[in-house]
């Protein structure tokens, strides 16, 4: 009888899986009561609860079902290419494509992945560990996953938690950092209308795209073959089907097992450490940078140019697609109701994305 | 011990990789919006 007892999971709990499940229970009401990435958090909150479950050994390697959703999913890079070929079949870059300038504001958003990547050096992390952490700057959640399953997989949960976590938190980060670094008259600044893009440019962007980026940082191919082959499938018209599906129901199917597969990674001992508070503070870091950053090399670039970009659209180039663009929107229509910014901002939003996936190609090529 | 050689490396050689990049993208962009307005303008003229 006794041995019977033993057995069972309700005498293996720990505090440690308690905490966990606290913590799962906590995603699923913020994704179901407040609406934070529902997407996510409910697959990322049920695979916390479930792995937390003691001797149910879902995550035993080489026999758990979630250890081979996370190994075949995860570790074999296959998800988050995937969840990329869906968001190239979302993806417009036709603002960008109109004002092309506005592409180095998303490369000026990079910097905060750097200022935290070097936070985390000095606050302890190993080489490796602090390019996951610096990468949940870029706000893209499934560059950060990529990024950290082959440089850091034990701190899987914690950054990808954080990206999440910080780009359902865009309207809230944003804000105050937006106000701070512009004064009135620049936030009403109104940009030029953008031109039409033909059909033939939108074609030929993907192309050259995948081609530069992937010459000059090749590590960084997974992700941007694959986003812009779905980027392909969109602008061509002539694979309805094929777009549909990646935009749809191909990125729901992995959205499932990706979300499942990081809250599987988030067992006690993995996740209730000290240095995930500091993952969650490097990542807050790195986001903030990364806006800053934006909104100063838009202010930059106004120094010398004739039309003056609105530095709002600066913070953008953060990705966090849409989202990021939708704040400035809301943020310049607080200084002038009549101003227009979210097409504007768009540019410098989809250049964000860009700029991540590079930014991640080193750090995979030279961090790892 | 923090290798803070590579950090420096991976930190200068990602940052110029990220504003290379997209600046050549910007110019491959400016370079085929202007192919293709003179091949259309060649199409036009043909057409007439």
């Amino acid at each position: 009888m006794i041995d019977l007892i033993l057995t069972t999971g309700a005498v293996n709990l720990t505090v440690g899986n308690i905490i966990m499940w606290l913590i799962a229970f906590l995603f699923i009401y913020l994704a179901i009561e407040k609406n934070y990435e529902p997407l996510l958090l409910v697959p990322i909150g049920f695979g916390i609860l479930a792995v937390n479950l003691p001797l149910t050994f879902l995550m035993e390697e080489g026999h758990g079902l979630l250890w081979k959703f996370y190994h075949y999913g995860l570790e074999w890079e296959v998800i988050p290419p995937i969840i990329f070929l869906g968001l190239g079949a979302l993806t417009d870059f036709g603002p960008m494509i109109s004002n092309p300038k506005t592409l180095i504001l998303g490369a000026g958003a990079q910097s905060g992945v750097y200022i935290a990547f070097f936070g985390a050096i000095l606050l302890g992390f190993d080489i490796p560990e602090a390019c996951s952490i610096g990468i949940i700057g870029g706000a893209d959640g499934p560059t950060t996953i990529f990024t950290t399953v082959h440089l850091a997989p034990h701190l899987l949960g914690a950054t990808a938690v954080a990206a999440y976590s910080y780009m359902s938190l865009v309207p809230i980060i944003q804000p105050p950092i937006m106000r701070l670094l512009t004064t009135e008259a620049e936030r009403k600044i109104k940009m030029k209308q953008l031109r039409p893009v033909s059909r033939k440019e939108k074609i030929i962007f993907p192309l050259v795209t995948v081609m530069v980026i992937c010459l000059i940082v090749p590590a960084s191919a997974p992700l941007m073959v694959m986003f812009m082959l779905g980027n392909l499938f969109k602008e061509c018209g002539v694979v309805k089907r094929l777009s549909d599906t990646a935009a749809n129901e191909l990125m729901n199917i992995v959205t499932i097992f990706l979300g499942i597969s990081v809250g599987a990674t988030m067992s006690a001992e993995n996740f209730l450490k000290p240095q995930v508070i500091f993952v969650f503070l490097m990542g807050l870091v790195a986001f903030s940078f990364s806006t800053a950053a934006g909104i100063l090399l838009a202010k930059l670039i106004n120094l010398f140019a004739k039309e003056k970009i609105n530095p709002l659209i600066g913070s953008a180039g953060v990705s966090a697609v849409p989202m990021a663009a939708r704040v400035s929107q809301v943020v310049g229509a607080q200084a002038d109701p009549k101003n227009f910014l979210l097409m504007h901002a768009m540019g410098p939003n989809v250049a964000g994305v860009i700029g991540t996936v590079v930014a991640a190609g080193v750090f995979l090529g030279l961090g790892g | 011990m923090v290798e803070w050689s590579l950090a420096i490396k991976i930190c200068v050689f990602g940052l110029s990789a990220v504003f290379v990049s997209l600046a050549i993208l910007i110019a491959s962009i400016y370079v085929f919006g202007v192919i293709l307005k003179n091949l259309e303008k060649n199409t036009t003229k043909k057409a007439g």
